[in-house]
This record gives C-alpha cells, sequence and structure tokens, in this order.
C-alpha cells in the first residue's frame, strides 16, 4: 500500500523518456562545470590563493588601479614605475579585456553585497571562465555532431592538462579568458555559417570583439576564419549563409576590433590581417558571379566572363598589396607572426622571442602530457569528420590541424590547439560508444532500426551488422567499450595527477622535496619583494632582469628598468651589457639609469635552476644583439657554458657571475662538497674570493634565491 | 775608395734583392690570383709544395694573410665534426669576400689543406684536432705559433662569425655574405608565379566542380600527414637540427634512439611515437567504419582481435616511454585507506 502511495506522490514527477535525456544532460552538464572549477583550485590548496608567475602580477596591478581609479584613468595610464626613465603608456599597449572582466565581476559581487578582495576575484576569474568554456563546448560539440559529442567535449576540456596549464586558480593571464572567448568566438561562427542568420553573425562579431580585447591571439581567428571561407570556396561549398555569417563577422568585428586602442587600425593596415580583407574581396566577386550567372543564360559566355573576371580580380588585388607593402602602408608581418610560419626564423633573428621558454619547439612528450589519450583518438575523430562533412566538421577539422601546427612549432599553443583537440577527440569518442552500444542493445532487426535515429554511421553500422556474426560482434563491442572506459578512467587519472603536480605550481613560491621525504616551501621572491617594499626609498629604482619587472611593481611597489612587457629591445639589451660587464663598465651604465638597487635571482643553495646564471647567455645574446661589444663566445669555454674553474675569465668576472657568487665561496651547501658547490649546476664555483668596488650587498633571501645589492654613490672628487 | 766601392756594392745588391723579391711577391700574388679563380668558391687548394712556396719560402711580411681550412675527407662522415657544413660556409665567405672585392684584393686568400695528401703541412701547423681554422698573417714566422686559430665560438654563427674572425684579424671588409639562394626564397617565388598562372585554370574546373580538391580521401590523407606532423615532433627536430638518433658515449656501437628527459627529442623517436598514434587512431576508425561491411565472420574477428591487440600495445607503450622520458611517475589519487 506504501509503495502505492509514493508511486502516486511521484506520478506527476514521473518523466517520459526525452525529459530523462534532458535531465541527465543538464545535471551532467552541471557536475562538468563545477569539475571543471575545482579542478583548477588544487593551486590554492596545495600553496595558498595568489596570483602565479609573471604577467599575471602585472594584470593584477592593472585591474587593482582600474578599481580604485575607475577606467577612463585606467585607460589613460601612464606608467613611470616601469621601464625607466621612459615609463610605459599601459592603456595604449594591453589588452585590457581580462581586466576589465575582473573588475566588473569585482562590482557585481560587491552590487551583490560580498565584500570579496579584489585579489580573490583575480585568482578566480581563470578557473571561472574555464568552467564557462566546458559549457561553449558542449554546444560547440552539439553543433558540429550530436549532443552526445558535446557533452563528451564538455568532459574531455573541462580536465584536460593542456588547458588547466594556464587556467588554474592564480594564473590570471590573458590566456584564461581569451580560450573561451576564441571557441566562443568560433561557435558562434559555424553557427552562423549553419543557419545563415544575420543574428548569429553578429553575435559572433561581439565574440570576436571581446577575443580581440583579451588577447593578441585573436590574430589566430582572422586569419583561421578567411582560410576556412577560402576552403570551403575553393571545393565548391559557397552558400548564401557562408557569405552572411563571414561579411557580418568581418565588418563588423573589424569595426569593433578598432575600438581597443593596442590594436587600433592593423585590420586595414598590418599584412596579418590581409588575408581577412582579401577573403572579403573574392566572398564579393563570388556573389557577383552568382548573381551574373543568374542573368546571364548563355554558359559559354558565363564561362568567358568568368575568366577574365577572376584574372582581373586577382591581379588587382595582387597589385593593391604590392602598392600598399611597397608605399608602406601595410606593414609587414611581426616577427612573432613569421616565426610561426617559419619556425626557424625567431631561432636567428630574434633573441627575445627564442629565449622563452614557452616559444621552445614542442617535443612528443609534451604533446603526450598535455593532451594523454586524446592524442590517439585525434585520428580517429578526424576519420569522423571527413566521414561526414558538412560545413561545421570542415571548420573543426582546419581548426584542429592548423593549431595542431601551431603547436608544434611553440610549446605554448599547445593551448589554443586543445579546445579542437577535445572536440574531434570528443567526436570519435562519442561517435564510436554509440555506435556500440547501439550494437549491444540492439536484440532484433526491427528493434535495431527503431533505435537508430542518431548518427549516419551508426546507421551504416547497424545495416551492416545484420549478418549472422551477431554474438561475436557484441563481445568485440564489449571488449571495445570496455576499453574505451579504461581508457577515459586513465586519462582522469592523468589530468587530475598532471593538474595537481605539474601544473599548480604559482613558481613564485617554489616547493621542494626535502631529505626526508617532507615539503620544502621556500617563499624568498616574496620575501624579497616585501624588503624592497619596507625598507628601500619609494622612489627606488631597481634593475633586475626583465623577468622579474613585474613582480617587482606589483609586489615590491618600486620602479623598475625593464619588464615582462619587452617592448623596448634596446633598453633590455642595456640592461643585458651591464649584466655581462665589468663591474666599473657595469657602474657606469647603472649610473647613468639611475639605478639604485640591482637584483639577481640565484639557485645555487636550493638547486633552484632558471635562476640568472642559467639565463645568462640570453642577456649575453641579447646585449649583444644591440651592442656587439658584448660576444658570447667570451663567455664560453670551447663552446660550453661553464662557471667552475674552467670558465671563461669574462665570465669569471662579469657582474652578474659577481652579483650571484659574492660570498658564496664560504659557503658549504652539501656534505661532502667543498665550499662554494653550486647545487643548481653541481660544480664548485670558480671565483670565490669576489671583491665588490661600486655595489654593497643589501639584502639576501633565506635561501639565497634573490639578492639585491645597493649601488653606493660615487666616490667623492679631489 | 775601396769602402766606397764597397758600400756602393751594398747599395745596388740590396736594391737588386728588394726588386727581386718584389718581382717574386708579385708574381706569387698572380699565381694565387689564377688558382682562386680556377678553383670554383675562390678556395684555394694547398699541398705540401704550395704551402712551402707560398707560406714558409716568401720574405716575411708576405703581401697577403692565409685563411687556412683544415679538411679532412675520412672525418666527413662523422656529423659531430660537421666539417661539410663549415666546409661549404667557409666556402661561402670565400666566395663573398672576392665578390665584394671583385677578386681584385690581393690582401687575403682562402685556402684549404687535406689531411691525407699533406699531412707534414699539417705537423707545420701543429694541428691535431678538426675542425680548424687558422690565419696567417703577413708578419707570422712560425706558422705553428703566430698564426691566429680560430676559436669553437667563432663557428658558431657560421659564415657570419668567421667573416667577423677575419675583419677583427686582418682590418679587411669582407663585407655581406651572399648565400646561394638557398630554397625558401627562390622557391616560394616561383611556387606564387605559377600559382598565379594556374589560377584562372583552376577557378574554372573549381566551379565545373571536378578535380581531386573534391575528394575528401585525398583531404583526409593531408589532414592525418599533418597530424602525423605535429605531433611526431617534427618541428621540433626541423628547428633544433635534431639527429634522427645518437651514438652511445659509453659505447660507439651502440646508437640511442630515446632521449631522457622532457623538452628533448630524438628524430626517430618522435616519429615512432607519431606513428603509434596514428596507427591506433587510425585502427579505431577503421574498426568502427570499415570493419563492419566485411562480410566474412572469422576475418572479422581476427582484425577485432588485431585492432584490439595492437591498440592495447601501442597504448601501454606511449604511456610506458612518457613515463620514463619525462620521469613523472603518473598515479592516481586514491583515498589512503585503499592501499
Amino acid at each position: 500500500m506504501s509503495n502505492s502511495y509514493t508511486s502516486d506522490i511521484l506520478k506527476p514527477f514521473k518523466l517520459k523518456t526525452k525529459q530523462q535525456e534532458l535531465l541527465i544532460r543538464v545535471s551532467i552538464l552541471c557536475l562538468v562545470y563545477i569539475l571543471a572549477f575545482i579542478t583548477r583550485l588544487f593551486s590554492v590548496l596545495r600553496y595558498e590563493s595568489m596570483i602565479h608567475e609573471f604577467d599575471p602580477y602585472f594584470n593584477y596591478r592593472t585591474t587593482l588601479y582600474l578599481t580604485q581609479h575607475g577606467f577612463y584613468d585606467f585607460w589613460n595610464w601612464f606608467d613611470y614605475e616601469s621601464w625607466y626613465p621612459l615609463g610605459r603608456i599601459v592603456g595604449g599597449t594591453l589588452y585590457p579585456g581580462l581586466m576589465v572582466t575582473a573588475a566588473l565581476i569585482y562590482r557585481l559581487l560587491h552590487f551583490l553585497r560580498f565584500a570579496v578582495h579584489i585579489r580573490e576575484v583575480c585568482v578566480l576569474t581563470a578557473p571561472f571562465f574555464a568552467s564557462n568554456t566546458t559549457l561553449v563546448a558542449y554546444f560547440f560539440g552539439k553543433e558540429i555532431w550530436d549532443s552526445g559529442a558535446g557533452l563528451v567535449a564538455a568532459i574531455l576540456i573541462a580536465v584536460c592538462p593542456g588547458y588547466i596549464s594556464r587556467s588554474v586558480a592564480g594564473s590570471y593571464d590573458n590566456e584564461g579568458v581569451a580560450i573561451f572567448a576564441l571557441l566562443f568566438t568560433f561557435y558562434l561562427f559555424v553557427k552562423a555559417v549553419n543557419t545563415g542568420s544575420l543574428a548569429w553573425g553578429l553575435a559572433s562579431a561581439f565574440g570576436y570583439f571581446y577575443m580581440v580585447s583579451a588577447w593578441g591571439g585573436y590574430v589566430f581567428i582572422i586569419n583561421l576564419i578567411p582560410l576556412y571561407v577560402l576552403v570551403l570556396l575553393i571545393t565548391g561549398r559557397y552558400s548564401m549563409r557562408l557569405y552572411v555569417a563571414y561579411n557580418c563577422l568581418y565588418i563588423l568585428g573589424m569595426l569593433l576590433a578598432m575600438q581597443i586602442r593596442f590594436v587600433g587600425f592593423q585590420h586595414v593596415q598590418s599584412g596579418e590581417h590581409m588575408a581577412a580583407m582579401g577573403v572579403f574581396f573574392l566572398m564579393q566577386v563570388f556573389y557577383f558571379l552568382d548573381w551574373v550567372k543568374h542573368m546571364l543564360s548563355d554558359t559559354k559566355l558565363f564561362q568567358e566572363f568568368l575568366r577574365i573576371t577572376v584574372t582581373c580580380a586577382v591581379a588587382v588585388g595582387g597589385i593593391a598589396l604590392g602598392v600598399g607593402m611597397a608605399s608602406g602602408y601595410i606593414s609587414p608581418w611581426t616577427g612573432r607572426f613569421y616565426s610561426l610560419l617559419d619556425p626557424t626564423y625567431a631561432k636567428d633573428h630574434i633573441p627575445i622571442i627564442a629565449s622563452v621558454s614557452e616559444h621552445q619547439p614542442t617535443a612528443w612528450s609534451s604533446f603526450m602530457f598535455d593532451f594523454h589519450i586524446l592524442l590517439f583518438l585525434f585520428p580517429a575523430g578526424l576519420y569522423f569528420c571527413f566521414k561526414r562533412l558538412s560545413d561545421a566538421t570542415i571548420f573543426i577539422v582546419m581548426y584542429g590541424l592548423t593549431s595542431m601546427y601551431f603547436a608544434g612549432v611553440m610549446v605554448r599553443l599547445i593551448l589554443v590547439a586543445t579546445p579542437a583537440v577535445c572536440l574531434i577527440s570528443a567526436i570519435a569518442v562519442s561517435a564510436t560508444v554509440k555506435n556500440l552500444t547501439v550494437l549491444l542493445r540492439s536484440k532484433t532487426k526491427v528493434a535495431q532500426i527503431g533505435s537508430t535515429k542518431g548518427t549516419s554511421s551508426a546507421k551504416a553500422s547497424s545495416k551492416a551488422s545484420l549478418d549472422q556474426s551477431q554474438p561475436f560482434q557484441k563481445n568485440g563491442a564489449m571488449a571495445l567499450l570496455f576499453g574505451a572506459f579504461y581508457l577515459l578512467s586513465r586519462y582522469a587519472t592523468h589530468c587530475t595527477w598532471v593538474t595537481s603536480e605539474a601544473y599548480s605550481s604559482p613558481s613564485i613560491v617554489l616547493a621542494a622535496r626535502g631529505a626526508h621525504g617532507n615539503r620544502v616551501i621556500f617563499d624568498d621572491y616574496r620575501e624579497a619583494y616585501f624588503w624592497l617594499r619596507q625598507n628601500t626609498p619609494l622612489d627606488a629604482k631597481v634593475m633586475s632582469w626583465w623577468d622579474y619587472g613585474y613582480q617587482i611593481t606589483a609586489m615590491g611597489n618600486r620602479t623598475v628598468i625593464v619588464d615582462n612587457n619587452t617592448w623596448n629591445n634596446t633598453h633590455i639589451a642595456t640592461v643585458g651589457r651591464a649584466m655581462s660587464s665589468y663591474e666599473d663598465e657595469a657602474y657606469e651604465i647603472i649610473r647613468s639609469l639611475d639605478v639604485d638597487y640591482v637584483l639577481v635571482v640565484f639557485g645555487g643553495v636550493t638547486g633552484y635552476s632558471s635562476d640568472d646564471i642559467n639565463k645568462f647567455l640570453w642577456m649575453v645574446r641579447i646585449g649583444g644583439g644591440v651592442f656587439p661589444v658584448i660576444k658570447e663566445p667570451d663567455y664560453l669555454v670551447n663552446g660550453e657554458y661553464r662557471v667552475d674553474k674552467g670558465a671563461a675569465p669574462k665570465m669569471l668576472n662579469c657582474l652578474m657571475y659577481k652579483l650571484s657568487y659574492y660570498r658564496f665561496g664560504e659557503m658549504m651547501t652539501e656534505y661532502g662538497k667543498p665550499p662554494g658547490y653550486d647545487r643548481a649546476r653541481g660544480v664548485e664555483i670558480g671565483n670565490k674570493d669576489i671583491k665588490l668596488e661600486h655595489l654593497e650587498e643589501a639584502f639576501t633571501t633565506s635561501n639565497w634565491i634573490v639578492r639585491i645589492y645597493k649601488v653606493k654613490p660615487p666616490n667623492n672628487r679631489w | 775608395m775601396a769602402a766606397h766601392f764597397f758600400t756602393l756594392s751594398i747599395i745596388t745588391l740590396s736594391l737588386f734583392v728588394v726588386a727581386s723579391s718584389g718581382e717574386l711577391e708579385s708574381e706569387l700574388v698572380a699565381d694565387l690570383l689564377t688558382l682562386q679563380s680556377e678553383s670554383k668558391s675562390g678556395v684555394i687548394h694547398l699541398d705540401d709544395r704550395t704551402v712551402s712556396k707560398f707560406l714558409t719560402y716568401p720574405r716575411i711580411p708576405r703581401p697577403y694573410s692565409f685563411l687556412i681550412f683544415f679538411d679532412a675527407a675520412n672525418f666527413h662522415d662523422k656529423p659531430e665534426l660537421r666539417l661539410r657544413e663549415l666546409r661549404r660556409e667557409f666556402e661561402i665567405v670565400a666566395s663573398s669576400f672576392i665578390t665584394n672585392h671583385n677578386s681584385s684584393n690581393t690582401k687575403l686568400f682562402f685556402g684549404d689543406i687535406e689531411f691525407r695528401e699533406s699531412q707534414s703541412s699539417f705537423q707545420l701547423f701543429g694541428v691535431n684536432s678538426l675542425p680548424h681554422v687558422r690565419l696567417v698573417g703577413p708578419t707570422a714566422k712560425s706558422l705553428k705559433d703566430d698564426s691566429d686559430v680560430m676559436d669553437q665560438g667563432d663557428f658558431s654563427r657560421l659564415a657570419e662569425s668567421m667573416a667577423e674572425f677575419v675583419e677583427s684579424r686582418t682590418k679587411l671588409t669582407v663585407g655581406p655574405i651572399h648565400r646561394p639562394p638557398v630554397l625558401s626564397k627562390m622557391q616560394l617565388g616561383l611556387i606564387t608565379a605559377l600559382l598565379l598562372l594556374c589560377l584562372p585554370l583552376v577557378a574554372k574546373r573549381i566551379f565545373a566542380g571536378e578535380t581531386l580538391i573534391h575528394d575528401p580521401k585525398i583531404w583526409l590523407s593531408g589532414a592525418v600527414f599533418v597530424y602525423f606532423f605535429s605531433v611526431s615532433g617534427a618541428m621540433h627536430n626541423i628547428i633544433r637540427k635534431m639527429p634522427m638518433f645518437l651514438v652511445d658515449r659509453n659505447d660507439p656501437n651502440k646508437l640511442v634512439f630515446f632521449y631522457q628527459g622532457s623538452g628533448m627529442q630524438l628524430g626517430a623517436e618522435g616519429f615512432a611515437v607519431g606513428f603509434l598514434y596514428t596507427v591506433v587512431g587510425l585502427l579505431l576508425a577503421v574498426v568502427t567504419h570499415v570493419l563492419v561491411y566485411v562480410k566474412d565472420a572469422t576475418a572479422k574477428r581476427l582484425a577485432m582481435l588485431f585492432t584490439l591487440l595492437v591498440s592495447f600495445w601501442a597504448v601501454k607503450k606511449v604511456i610506458l616511454l612518457d613515463n620514463w622520458k619525462t620521469g613523472y611517475g603518473i598515479h592516481g589519487f586514491w583515498p589512503s585507506s585503499w592501499n
């Protein structure tokens, strides 16, 4: 009786199959949304709620300024605390999307009476947008394949290490927002192409605007979409829908993008954007031809007309481009862009690009680390896409392949490839699992046909599986299904481990394993920056290698000579030259820059390997690129970089060496090793008796990671 | 009187000597110029005889400097010495210098000496390791001690740094380096020209809808190739100029195919792994799309079994390799009570 009672109560809640499916889908999406957020909180759990790495500190500092002074002050901000004595026009040299987004969230939370600190908002912005990306991935997957593929794509992208690497809590960088914007723009564009609706086209233009405001990677969009349109044109898939979508995106997106000061008129002036413009005009030619074809009934006449028009159009375009380039109206490609197309370019010509570790080419292990099983699924996904070619699948294939190529050129671009890889792999997983489950569930021929209303591939397989090998088919399907789930669970394990162990380090607080397996934390960076903040005059100028510029201004609140915004190569080269000169020569440079303190990062005591001595060759290279008095071979012995007794004499006496190893020769670092044993390079240093003449040690942090020297005033003249 | 005669004779004698040595020098230079013009790159091939003729025998100061590349044909196949590459760069410097001075500069000549045929010259210069480039200045008395050796660092940027070395030591200007037009620029121009020519033709066929580009199979294979190219790290190999494999340092007979340490890889290693990725992916596609059309049940079964085994092996192999290479021990975070 009680049974019937409860069923009576539940009756209104009893759902039809379709509703059940919807409920399951929505709850999966909710769970994925939450999962994407919380898996990125490992960094907060393992360390604390703090801003990570280098660039995020600048973003944090500007966001703070934005919330304190308002948008217009932020927009017109001239920052005299960096690039001393040049200063930096901040409003005109940054992508404001991230800061504005965080400030808006901050405002919204305060409006809702949540009194949070802006730092917490900044820390959690990237995870929040990563969660939103999963939703976009779902809709995108649904658009190009079906809702199953969408769900799988959402799950895959939620935990994919390639994306997590740039979006953990605290990594408050442009990419965190930009990947969302990128995928969103692509989704809206594909939707616009599929529907031909002006509204979606408009939305994609606004998505593009957001992307432009957030990250320089928008250049990828403005080149991929024209390429895609071009491929559609030459494969004979031109349609009115495409025309509407592309023109809407291009014209509106371009006008909107011009509102960002950092981008300005680049859309009509820079070589990187010319492909989009060319395709735009090509599109008009196509439209015109279509119209003429419609008007002319004679095919022969039309062929002749076609030939003349196409030749003329290409010739005019070519001449226009040539004239534009020659007259300097269209700027040539920038080094960064060029190094993507000809990857060996940067290595030979632009050391400042080649020196950044995330600009290194990708080895297979990095792909494996960031994608894991998605790499196996990717070719299968490609195959599925080609089996069911449509405008949408062509897009995702092109996106996948171009971004894969770029990911091979530069490690950091794995990030851009991640959504595409997740989507294509999701298609593989979803289509396979769907096929297999259809096989498993089908009892008879009739039931089978009844249950397949999904993909054409599923239909094909069910048609073909009508032969007598049904039982084996089922076993095989079981085995394959089991394998697929095993693989997916391995993927989950891998992602969790990678997130927790590899990608959650803030790199400003370092963690190491102690001798007894315990965790040791080195908080030297913040120690040094707070020392600067509290013990130096407000207007003190600090010279360091550019990596630490943003952190010094944000945390130490002191003026720096160069920082991570590497806009002036000569200025950086001057610092590089000072670091690689003898002390008295360096002193002159230091005086000319009004430097009060010099900061170096040193890992000899802790074994921290990304310190200034290991970066030193890049200082020499960059310095030597502008000042030929600095020559790399002077610092090498037989092409080898050494710091021990066999090191080059210039190396042993240059400023960087002296500042790093000052009084290090008196120090025992490891049992059984002589004093002055450098643990980062595993050698005993070559110059233990370092005398400083024009600088004096001001502060060294507890683990010697950061060393700060005060520049002495010049001697009295007699 | 006798004394007068004596001084006079000395003066005339010395005048004679000066004149004859001047003649001799100009002869030598002329010889060198002909030798230089005979050689394709402008590098004069020296042997023991010519070394003594042009370097040991003439009076000091010689009217010219000599930049000599020490070559050994039997070491050309040792990739770590980079003899071929350096020699090519050396020839580029030589030909650039000669063209920049319209073959009329007689202050500097470029030469090479081969080890097999002129061992005594190698001894004369005291050369016992390669690659070795030496600049013999006009005033160098002893070829071994007074000549300048080019350091490793001066090879580092190839022709450019060699030219800098020459400029810094001889006070001569080499001028811009003329590299033979490498593929990229020239071919790019050709290709674009060809493309422009073909464009109307192609466009016509496109409108007819009857080209190869309408065949998805071609696109598919292209796509898989791009994928393979990227994930195998081929770009890395090209940029870093990684060799396919290394020779083991401890045991020269053994080859090292896999490099331990993330962020670096050898050529063959990347291709092997990329191949494994591609195979598994394509097998999966084949099983779900092609295998279902096979009529024969046994064949189907065998194919299925094969696929499963190969995929299992490949995935396992790649994951093992990755763990070995990066040194990470990836594990799940299970509740501690489960262990």
